[in-house]
C-alpha cells in the first residue's frame, strides 16, 4: 500500500524458483523459474488456471510441499534470508508467526474432531503468543475480529456446526492468530457463495490493512485479483508470463495468454457489454428463426411430443417440499426447497436461473427434467402437461426432447463407457437407426462439439474437464432435443475453457434452434448466454426480467447485492 | 448425544430379538423328541415329562415359546446341562477366565497393533512398512489353531517357558501365551487398518493447515494424525470382539483353559446341542452389548456422530 | 498509483519461451484404456499378483491332477505304518492310522478350496443382490434389508456356524462328501453375506447419485437398465476385492470348524480334519510332519487368496491410480 515508505526492503523475494514433483522416475516441473517480490503490508495476487503452479508456488514459500515435491532451484528470501532449503525447525519457527496460511477449502481444512476454539488456540500456544485462559480469551477476540458473531459460543463448537463462510472466517482467524507478516491466501473464497465471498474478502482487506500484514492472494479469477491487489502475477503452465501493476496489466495486457484471459474473464464483461449484447442478439435472432421452422414441423408430427407452441416450456406455481428429520427423532420438518416458481421459456431463447447454494435452482431443473416429482404446480412441455404423461411411451417422447448437461464433468460420464458408447447410449435406448447409422450420427455429433473422432475409443478418465463437458453436450444432442437444461454446466471449468463452452452453446443454439434453461450461481456468465433471467433466493423467485433489465436496472435489493459481488465489475478495461 | 444413545439402544432391540429368533429356530430344528433332548436322551417318567413340558412351555404355540426363550435369556435362565447343572452356573464358573483372556488379548492387539500400524503409516513404503505388510499377511494366513499349537509346542513343551496347558487353577501368567495367540489373529487387521488410516490422515488438508499454524511435527502427529486415525481403529477393535469370542473357543480348547469356550467345546463334543445354543446365546448377548458400547465410544471420539 | 518498487517492474515473458497451447487440446497419441484394462495392466506388473498366481496354480493342479504330486492312495491306511517315517514315495511319512501324509494333503485340497469357492460365490451373489436393492431402491426395502443383515451380522460367524452345524449334525448324520460340503457352505454363507451387502449398498448409494445416472434416466433408460448397465458395474470393484480376501477367511473358518469336530465328517479327506486329528497325536511328539504338512498347505492356500485380494485391491484402488 502506498502508506508504506518506499525505502523499506522487500518482505519476500522469490528468485528463479523451480519446484518439481517426483512421479516414479520422472521429475515433473510444476514451477519453472518464477520470480516475484512482496513488500511489507502489500497485497499481491497470483492468477492462473488449474495446473498453472500457483498453489505449488505458495506451498513452497511456507514449506508445505507434499512428500513428492521438492525445490530444485532458485531461492526464497524471507526478510533477506534464503529459506528455500531451511531445515524443519527453521521453517516451523516461521510458520504461523511470520508466514500465515488461509487455505482453499473451508470444508476439509478444519479438523472435525477438535473444537474450533481449540484449533485456534493451538496456533497461539505453538507460536508462544499466549497460553491457558489468556489464550482462550484471545481466541474469542480473534474470532470476533474475523467477523464471527457470538464468538464465545462459536469457539466451543465443532467445525460441522459451522457453515462454509463461518469456517472460512475461523480459518482467517487462525491464519492471523500469531500476527504473521505475510499471509498466504490460497483461493480463500472460491468454495463460497459470491455474496459471502465479497463479505469475507472485504473483511480480510480491512483486517490485513489495519494490521499491516502483507497478503499473497492466489486466485483463478482475474477480476477478483485486480480488485484486491495492486500488483499482479499471471502464471501459465508453471511460468510467470506477465507481472506488474494490476491496472496496467488489465488495461494493456501484452502477453498473448494475459490478453486471452482479460478478453474472456466473465467477471470483466461489463466493460465489453455492447459487443457481448450484440453477439447474443445475433445468436437469438437466428435461433428463434430456426426454432420456428422446427415448431412448424413438430405441430404435424406424431412421433414427438408437442404442439409447436411459442412457449416451449411453461412452469406454473412449482413447489417442492422435502420432509427432513427434525432435532428429535420423532420430529419431522417440512422444508420448501422450491416455492411457487413460475416462468416461461420461449422457443429458441435462453432462460437463466441464478441463485446461490440452497436457492432451489437445481431442484427446479430436476423437476423440469422429470427426475423429481413436484409437490405442487404444473410443468408444461410444448403444450403438454407433464402430469398427463402416464405411459412409458409418452415419457420416452418427452425424454427425447429435453436433455440435461450437468455440472461435474468428472461425474457426468460413466467411467466404464467409452466416449462412443456414452454418446451412442441415448440412440440405442430409443432404438434409433442401425449400428452403422448410429456410428455416423456419433461422428456427426463429435464434429458439432468440435472434438476429433479419434476420441471415440477413449474413456472419460483420459479427457480434460472441458472435453468431457463437450462429450456430455454431444450426448445431450444425440436425440435432437428441443430443450437443453444446463445445470451449472460451466461452473467447474477454467475461465478460458468456460468461455469456449459458452461459445459452443451459443453456436449450437443458433444452428439447431435450441432452447436453454441455464442454471448457474455465477451472474457474470449469464450475460454471455441468456436472454431472460430468473433470480432465486431460498426457493423463491426474487426477480424475473430480461438480461439487460437485470444488469442495468435491477429492481430488487438481493439482485443488486449479487451484481455488486461480481468481482472486478467496476474495473476499467482499456478495450 | 442422548438422542444418539437412545436411538442406538432402540436399534439394538430388534437386532437382539432377531438373533434370538434365529437361535431359537435352530434349536427347534433339532430332530427327535424335544423332551428327550432336554433330558439328554435318558428315559423319563410321565411326571418328569409333564413338568419339563410345562417348564419349557413345549405345548404352547411357537411364538410363545420364542417369547419364553427371550425372557429366559434376559433373566439368564439358560436351562440345564445333561448332567443337571444349570447352564448359567456353568457360565458363571467359566466366564471370569474367558473375560480375563479376552481383555488381555484385546490389550495386546490394541497396544501392539496401533503402535506398529502407526509407525508403518508414518513411514509409508519404508522397510518397516513393507516388513509389517509381509508379517501381517502371513499372520492372516495361518489358522489360529495351528498357531496356538505351534506356540504351545515351542514355548510350552520345547522351551518350557510356560506350562503348555492351563487347567482349573489358572493364573494370569498362564494366560499370557494363549492371549498372545488369540491376539495375533486380529492383530494383523489392526495393524493394516491403523496404517491405512494414519497414511490417509497424513495427507489430509487439515493436517497441512495444522502444520501451517506452526505446530511442531510431534504435535501435528499426535493431535491431528493419530487422534483422527484412532476413530475407525477403535470401532474395528470393538467389532473384533466377535472373532475374539470364536477364537476363545479354539484357544481355550488347545490350552485347556476352563473358560466359556472350553465349556462350549465340551458340549459340542458330547452332542449337547441345547447347552451349545445356550452358551452361544449368552455370547451373542455379550457381543450385542459390546457393540453398543463401542458405538457409544465412537460417539465420544467423533463429535459429528453425537449430533447426528 | 503507488510508485513501482524494485522487483515489481512490469514483466512480460518472451513469447517463444512460453508458447501458448491450444485451449483444451486432445492428446491423440495415447492408447485408449478403460478402467478394467488399466487395472489389468497394473495387475500384470505387480509381483504380489504373480506370487499369488503361482501359489494358486499349484493348488489348482493338486485338485485336478493329484497324481502329478503323489501316487499313494490317501484313504489306504495300515496300522503297520502308524507314524512311519518318511520313505521312498512317502516324503512325509505316515499318520497314526498309517495313511500317507503327503497323499492326504494333496487330496485334501479339493474339500477346502471347494468350500472356500462355493461360499464366496454364494456370499457374493447374495450380498450383491441384497446390497444393490437396498442401496438403489432405498426406503422400506433398504430398512428391511439393512435390519435383516444387522441381525445376521450380530452373531459372530464361527459361533453361528457352530450352532447351525451342531443342529444339522443331529438332523442329517451321514451326508457324504457333497452333502457335508454343502452344509458347511450354507452355514458360512448364511452368516457371512451381510458384510458384502453393506459394502455393495455403500457403493451403490455413492454411485446412484452421480450425474451420469441422472443423465441416463433423462435419456429414458429404465430403473432396472440403469442399475444393470451403470450402477452395478461401477460398484463391483470393492466387492471383488472383499470377496477374494474372504475366500481365504472361509477356508480358515472351515478348518476351524473341522478342528472343533463340526466341519466335514472325519471320513472326508480334508486339511482341517487332518490337522485336527494330528493335534492329539503330535502332542506325544512323534511325526511332526503329520500336522505341519497339511497346516502348511492350508496356510499357503489362504496366503495365495489373500495376496490375490491385495494385488487386486492395489490394481483397482482409485487412490493408487492417481499417483
Amino acid at each position: 500500500m502506498s502508506t508504506n515508505p518506499v525505502s523499506t526492503g522487500p518482505l519476500l523475494e522469490i528468485e528463479n524458483l523451480e519446484v518439481g514433483f517426483r512421479a516414479g522416475k520422472d521429475l515433473l516441473t510444476a514451477v519453472d523459474g518464477a520470480s516475484l517480490t512482496i513488500y511489507p503490508g502489500q497485497t499481491i495476487a497470483i492468477v492462473g488456471e488449474s495446473g498453472s503452479g500457483k498453489s505449488t508456488l505458495a506451498h513452497a514459500v511456507i514449506g508445505l510441499l507434499p512428500g513428492n515435491g521438492q525445490i530444485t532451484g532458485g531461492a526464497i528470501k524471507f526478510e533477506g534470508t534464503d529459506i528455500s532449503h531451511a531445515n524443519r525447525s527453521q521453517i516451523m519457527a516461521l510458520r504461523g508467526s511470520s508466514i500465515g496460511l488461509v487455505p482453499q477449502d473451508p470444508m476439509s481444512n478444519l479438523n472435525p474432531l477438535w473444537r474450533v476454539g481449540t484449533q485456534i488456540k493451538e496456533a497461539l500456544v505453538a507460536n508462544g503468543v499466549a497460553t491457558g485462559s489468556a489464550a482462550d480469551k484471545r481466541v474469542v477476540e480473534l474470532l470476533e475480529e474475523a467477523g464471527l458473531p457470538d464468538a464465545e459460543r462459536r469457539a466451543r463448537q465443532y467445525p460441522h456446526e459451522f457453515s462454509g463462510g463461518m469456517r472460512q472466517r475461523a480459518l482467517i482467524a487462525m491464519g492471523l492468530a500469531a500476527r504473521p507478516k505475510l499471509l498466504i491466501a490460497d483461493e480463500p473464497t472460491s468454495a463460497l457463495d459470491v455474496t459471502v465471498q465479497k463479505q469475507i474478502l472485504d473483511h480480510l482487506d480491512t483486517l490485513t490493512e489495519s494490521l499491516g500484514v502483507a497478503v499473497m492472494l492466489i486466485t483463478h479469477d482475474l477480476g477478483l485479483a485486480a480488485e484486491r491487489a495492486d500488483h499482479l502475477v499471471v502464471m501459465y503452465r508453471g511460468k510467470i508470463v506477465e507481472s506488474g501493476p494490476a491496472r496496467e496489466i488489465l488495461q494493456r495486457p501484452e502477453h498473448p495468454y494475459t490478453k486471452r484471459l482479460v478478453a474472456k474473464a466473465p467477471s470483466l464483461t461489463s466493460q465489453r457489454l455492447s459487443s457481448v449484447a450484440a453477439a447474443r442478439a445475433e445468436v437469438r435472432e437466428q435461433a428463434v428463426q430456426t426454432a420456428a421452422e422446427i415448431a412448424a414441423e413438430v405441430a404435424h408430427s406424431a412421433t414427438v411430443l408437442g404442439e409447436g407452441v411459442d412457449d416451449i416450456l411453461v412452469v406454473d406455481n412449482l413447489t417442492k417440499v422435502f420432509t427432513l428429520r427434525g432435532a428429535r427423532p420423532w420430529q419431522k420438518v417440512d422444508f420448501a426447497a422450491v416455492e411457487d416458481v413460475s416462468f416461461r421459456l420461449r422457443r429458441g431463447t435462453t432462460m437463466a436461473i441464478v441463485g446461490e447454494s440452497g436457492s432451489g435452482k437445481s431442484t427446479v431443473a430436476r423437476m423440469v427434467l422429470d427426475l423429481l416429482p413436484p409437490t405442487a404446480g404444473r410443468i408444461e412441455f410444448d403444450g403438454h402437461d407433464l402430469r398427463d404423461l402416464k405411459t412409458k411411451a409418452e415419457r420416452l417422447k418427452l425424454r427425447r426432447q429435453m436433455q440435461p448437461v450437468f455440472q461435474n464433468p468428472y461425474a457426468s460420464l460413466d467411467p466404464l463407457y467409452s466416449i462412443y458408447q456414452s454418446i451412442e447410449e441415448p440412440l440405442r435406448t430409443h432404438d434409433v437407426g442401425t449400428k452403422k447409422e448410429r456410428e455416423a450420427k456419433v461422428r456427426d455429433l463429435l464434429d458439432k462439439v468440435s472434438l476429433p473422432t479419434t476420441v471415440m475409443g477413449r474413456y472419460p478418465g483420459e479427457l480434460s474437464g472441458g472435453q468431457r463437458q463437450r462429450v456430455a453436450i454431444a450426448r445431450a444432442l444425440a436425440l435432437d432435443p428441443e430443450v437443453v437444461i444446463c445445470d451449472e454446466a460451466v461452473s467447474a471449468l477454467d475461465v478460458l475453457v468456460q468461455a469456449q463452452i459458452l461459445e459452443l452453446l451459443n453456436d449450437l443454439q443458433a444452428e439447431l434452434g435450441l432452447s436453454y434453461l441455464f442454471i448457474t450461481h455465477d451472474l457474470a456468465v449469464v450475460r454471455q448466454i441468456a436472454d431472460d433471467v430468473l433470480v432465486m433466493q431460498d426457493g423463491k423467485v426474487v426477480e424475473a426480467a430480461s438480461v439487460s433489465q437485470v444488469f442495468d436496472n435491477p429492481s430488487q435489493d438481493y439482485t443488486r447485492r449479487l451484481l455488486d459481488a461480481i468481482p472486478g465489475a467496476s474495473i476499467q478495461l482499456g478495450l | 448425544m442422548w438422542w444418539y444413545v437412545g436411538k442406538r439402544l432402540l436399534q439394538a432391540i430388534p437386532v437382539f430379538l432377531g438373533a434370538t429368533l434365529i437361535l431359537f429356530i435352530l434349536l427347534k430344528l433339532r430332530p427327535g423328541d424335544p423332551i428327550l433332548n432336554l433330558a439328554g436322551n435318558k428315559p423319563v417318567s410321565q411326571e418328569v415329562r409333564d413338568a419339563l413340558a410345562a417348564q419349557y412351555h413345549l405345548d404352547d404355540p411357537l411364538f410363545v415359546q420364542w417369547f419364553q426363550f427371550v425372557k429366559s435369556a434376559i433373566t439368564f435362565d439358560f436351562g440345564e446341562t445333561f448332567a443337571g447343572q444349570p447352564v448359567f452356573d456353568l457360565i458363571k464358573e467359566t466366564f471370569p477366565v474367558t473375560v480375563t483372556l479376552a481383555v488381555m488379548a484385546l490389550s495386546i492387539d490394541a497396544i501392539l497393533g496401533i503402535t506398529l500400524g502407526t509407525i508403518a503409516g508414518l513411514r509409508r513404503n519404508g522397510w518397516f512398512d513393507s516388513s509389517m505388510l509381509v508379517i501381517s499377511l502371513a499372520m492372516l494366513a495361518i489358522p489360529i489353531f495351528v498357531l496356538g499349537f505351534v506356540m504351545q509346542l515351542i514355548f510350552g513343551v520345547k522351551l518350557g517357558w510356560t506350562s503348555p496347558t492351563v487347567g482349573s487353577d489358572w493364573t494370569i501368567g498362564d494366560l499370557i501365551l494363549p492371549a498372545i495367540v488369540l491376539a495375533i489373529a486380529n492383530f494383523a487387521y489392526t495393524i493394516r487398518l491403523t496404517r491405512t488410516s494414519v497414511a490417509e490422515n497424513l495427507s489430509a488438508d487439515h493436517v497441512r493447515t495444522a502444520r501451517a499454524k506452526g505446530l511442531s511435527e510431534r504435535m501435528v502427529v499426535r493431535r491431528h494424525v493419530l487422534r483422527n486415525s484412532l476413530v475407525p481403529v477403535v470401532t474395528y477393535i470393538g467389532i473384533n470382539l466377535g472373532s475374539l469370542m470364536a477364537g476363545a473357543i479354539i484357544t481355550e480348547t488347545i490350552f485347556n483353559i476352563p473358560g466359556v469356550g472350553n465349556a462350549a467345546y465340551t458340549a459340542i463334543f458330547k452332542g449337547e446341542t441345547s447347552t451349545v445354543v445356550a452358551i452361544v446365546t449368552f455370547m451373542v448377548m455379550v457381543y450385542v452389548l459390546m457393540s453398543l458400547l463401542v458405538d457409544l465410544v465412537y460417539a465420544v471420539l467423533d463429535p459429528r456422530i453425537r449430533y447426528a | 498509483m503507488p510508485d513501482i518498487r524494485p522487483g515489481q517492474e512490469r514483466f512480460v515473458a518472451p513469447i517463444d519461451e512460453t508458447p501458448l497451447r491450444a485451449i483444451d487440446a486432445v492428446n491423440v497419441d495415447a492408447v485408449p484404456e478403460n478402467q478394467w484394462k488399466e487395472a489389468w495392466k497394473r495387475l500384470r506388473t505387480s509381483p504380489l499378483f504373480w506370487l499369488a498366481t503361482a501359489i494358486l496354480v499349484v493348488i489348482a493342479l493338486m485338485i485336478f491332477f493329484p497324481s502329478l504330486f503323489t501316487s499313494a492312495d490317501p484313504e489306504r491306511a495300515s496300522l503297520d505304518n502308524s507314524f512311519g517315517p518318511a520313505s521312498d514315495g512317502h516324503p512325509f511319512g505316515f499318520t497314526q492310522q498309517g495313511a500317507d501324509v503327503w497323499a492326504r494333503t494333496v487330496h485334501g485340497a479339493r474339500a477346502s478350496v471347494t468350500i472356500g469357492l462355493l461360499t464366496t460365490i454364494l456370499t457374493a451373489l447374495l450380498g450383491m443382490i441384497t446390497g444393490a436393492i437396498a442401496g438403489y431402491y432405498g426406503g422400506l426395502m433398504d430398512t428391511l434389508i439393512s435390519r435383516f443383515s444387522d441381525i445376521f451380522f450380530s452373531i459372530p460367524l464361527l459361533l453361528a456356524c457352530i450352532v447351525v452345524i451342531s443342529v444339522l449334525n443331529n438332523t442329517f448324520p451321514n451326508r457324504g462328501f457333497w452333502g457335508s460340503v454343502m452344509v458347511v457352505v450354507l452355514a458360512l454363507a448364511t452368516f457371512a453375506w451381510p458384510q458384502i451387502t453393506r459394502q455393495m449398498r455403500g457403493a451403490v448409494l455413492e454411485i446412484k447419485n452421480l450425474e451420469f445416472v441422472d443423465a441416463a434416466t433423462a435419456i429414458g433408460a429404465s430403473k432396472m437398465k440403469n442399475l444393470r448397465r451403470h450402477i452395478v458395474p461401477n460398484a463391483l470393484a470393492p466387492v471383488i476385492v472383499a470377496s477374494t480376501i474372504s475366500l481365504g477367511v472361509f477356508i480358515v473358518a472351515e478348518s476351524s470348524l473341522s478342528f472343533l469336530g463340526l466341519g466335514l465328517p472325519s471320513n472326508v479327506v480334508s486339511w482341517g480334519n487332518d490337522i485336527s486329528a494330528a493335534q492329539n497325536q503330535v502332542r506325544s511328539g512323534q511325526n511332526l510332519d503329520v500336522m505341519f504338512v497339511p497346516a502348511a498347505a492350508l496356510a499357503f492356500t489362504v496366503l495365495g487368496f489373500i495376496l490375490l485380494g491385495e494385488a487386486v485391491r492395489e490394481a483397482l484402488d482409485p487412490k493408487a491410480r492417481k499417483k
